[in-house]
């Protein structure tokens, strides 16, 4: 899948999520202070995504998702064989939103 | 439930609740029972406590699915329990997991109360449960099978009194005759300091001389443990070192760890406590209860509605910060749960935020749910009772965001005049129950 398709593929996910057209979604755009995603809808999000492309996202991992593009970014390496994620590894921390 | 308004003035309210206490008198605690993953029965519990033991351990498994697709692989999990060696009811065996875990910690706190059911008026012997889950090992099971086999009519005919989340207490009240006010409070993590508050504003309204309040899930099943890992609330840093997940308040926490058990206290008016000569732990003084009509599983990083929610129950119990010794932190674990906390709490208390004794009892339980409430509260009345304070385990690099004086790895000797329960979860709703030394 090359790199243009992943950021289609999460652009309409985002789309399909925030109900809103999605030329309207720019690779720029922060997922939370310009789309208004709060840490929960974030992790709703990423789910869509681990199911659209068959991926696992580590806790740890959320941290450096923060832009449309660092997602699109950050599943296409996961996608490429041969490179490695933000993390490189699975088990590390990630920062609890919960009470 | 009915909410005390956010906007009543603590003056009000104080007024009020003196006005409603001439009815059922002081609310005292006169026996406790527990079953935890660092101890079964009040006794083993508390010396684990105070040894600051971490009741957390890797989780074997769930058979028959392997613990690879868990992003967390610990609970705090109770090893070992056979119900029959606790409970002689045979309706014990039809009851799930939770359920049990119910009649163990009530029958300890009755048997420790020494009330005698026999000699009482029935009626006025209230059950009050705190439950966040229910019956979910008979659950899942039951609905598994179901999708698996295509086969309703073997569904098993006491799958919906088990799943109905009012068995628990329904069972208590059937095991000792209780036939007063008896029902169920399900409000997530917070149940159980719920179920405190309750059962004192029951008998403060004389509805009831005696509530039998207990708190009690047990969860960690394959389907509840899956979603609070998709909901990335639990620690996953920890899997090779489980005694280590469990850790409010500190820089490396990433999450709280879920245990399971019950706690039973035992509440009663003064005046029928004193009539039957019976020993006072504590005594419950004041309750709140509100919603931050905010988000389901955030709290407001502001911290101004956990701390209205501790000044609304130190104004129904008359009393002011500055006589609060102790606080039994509702700290998960989580990142913005303890920070958020932290924040209200030196909102409320100001300069004398640094001097508060305050423990994390999940620290050592991790968070059993529906049951952390009534294990705080234990914890809390112990800590009045014999002036001993348990360590909060694992509390070894402070984070800045959290950092109090008054949490510590180690045991805190005190005397505790008054103290604070605090519990908050989801669906937005806190609690905040304050508990006192007893002074007729």
């Amino acid at each position: 899948m090359s790199e243009r398709d992943v950021t289609q593929k999460i652009l309409a996910a985002l789309a399909d999520y925030l109900k809103r057209d999605r030329a309207t979604i720019r690779l720029d755009h922060h997922l939370r202070h310009d789309l208004g995603l709060d840490s929960m809808a974030v992790i709703e999000l990423l789910y869509k995504i681990e199911e659209a492309f068959d991926i696992q996202i580590p806790d740890q991992d959320l941290v450096g998702l923060s832009t449309v593009a660092s997602v699109a970014s950050y599943v296409e390496q996961r996608l490429s064989p041969g490179k490695r994620s933000t993390s490189g590894k699975r088990d590390r921390p990630v920062k609890g939103k919960k009470k | 439930m009915k909410l005390t308004a956010a906007t009543a003035s603590g003056k009000k309210r104080h007024q009020n609740a003196r006005g409603i206490h001439a009815m059922g008198g002081q609310i005292v605690v006169t026996g406790l029972g527990v079953i935890s993953p660092i101890g079964i029965g009040v006794s083993e519990f508390w010396k684990a406590a105070l040894d600051g033991r971490s009741g957390v351990s890797a989780i074997a498994g769930f058979d028959p699915f392997p613990m690879d697709g868990y992003r967390s692989k610990v609970a705090a999990q109770i090893h070992g329990f056979s119900p029959e060696r606790y409970l002689d009811n045979v309706q014990a065996e039809r009851v799930d997991r939770y359920a049990q875990f119910a009649l163990v910690a009530a029958k300890e706190a009755l048997a420790d109360s020494g009330l005698q059911l026999a000699n009482e008026n029935a009626r006025r012997v209230g059950v009050i449960v705190g439950a966040g889950m229910g019956g979910m090992v008979m659950g899942e099971r039951e609905i598994t099978q179901l999708y698996q086999s295509l086969r309703p009519h073997r569904v098993h005919p006491n799958f919906i009194p088990v799943i109905t989340l009012n068995s628990a207490s329904g069972i208590v009240a059937m095991a000792h005759g209780a036939k007063g006010p008896n029902y169920t409070i399900s409000t997530a993590c917070s149940s159980s300091a719920h179920a405190l508050g309750q059962a004192m504003q029951c008998i403060r309204e004389g509805r009831a001389d005696v509530v039998i309040t207990v708190g009690a899930d047990a969860s960690i099943t394959p389907l509840v443990f899956a979603g609070f890992c998709s909901l990335r609330a639990l620690s996953t840093k920890y899997n090779e070192q489980p005694e280590r997940a469990s850790r409010p308040f500190d820089r490396l926490r990433d999450g709280f760890v879920m245990g399971e058990g019950a706690g039973a206290l035992v509440l009663e008016s003064s005046a029928h406590a004193k009539k039957r000569k019976a020993r006072i732990y504590a005594e419950v003084a004041g309750y709140a209860a509100t919603s931050e009509a905010y988000h389901m599983v955030i709290p407001r990083e502001d911290g101004e509605e956990i701390a209205a929610t501790m000044r609304l129950a130190m104004a129904d119990a008359g009393i002011t910060p500055g006589q609060i010794d102790y606080i039994n932190a509702h700290a998960t674990s989580t990142s913005i749960g303890d920070a958020v906390e932290t924040k209200a709490i030196r909102q409320v208390f100001r300069s004398r935020a640094e001097k508060i004794a305050i423990s994390a009892t999940k620290s050592l339980v991790g968070h059993t749910l529906g049951a952390a409430g009534a294990i705080g509260g234990i914890a809390t009345v112990l800590a009045i009772h014999t002036g001993q304070i348990h360590p909060t385990a694992n509390y070894e690099d402070p984070d800045p965001a959290c950092a109090l004086r008054g949490i510590t790895a180690s045991v805190q000797e005190r005397k505790v005049r008054a103290a604070l329960l605090n519990a908050f979860g989801f669906g937005s709703n806190n609690a905040a129950v304050v508990i006192k030394r007893y002074v007729a």
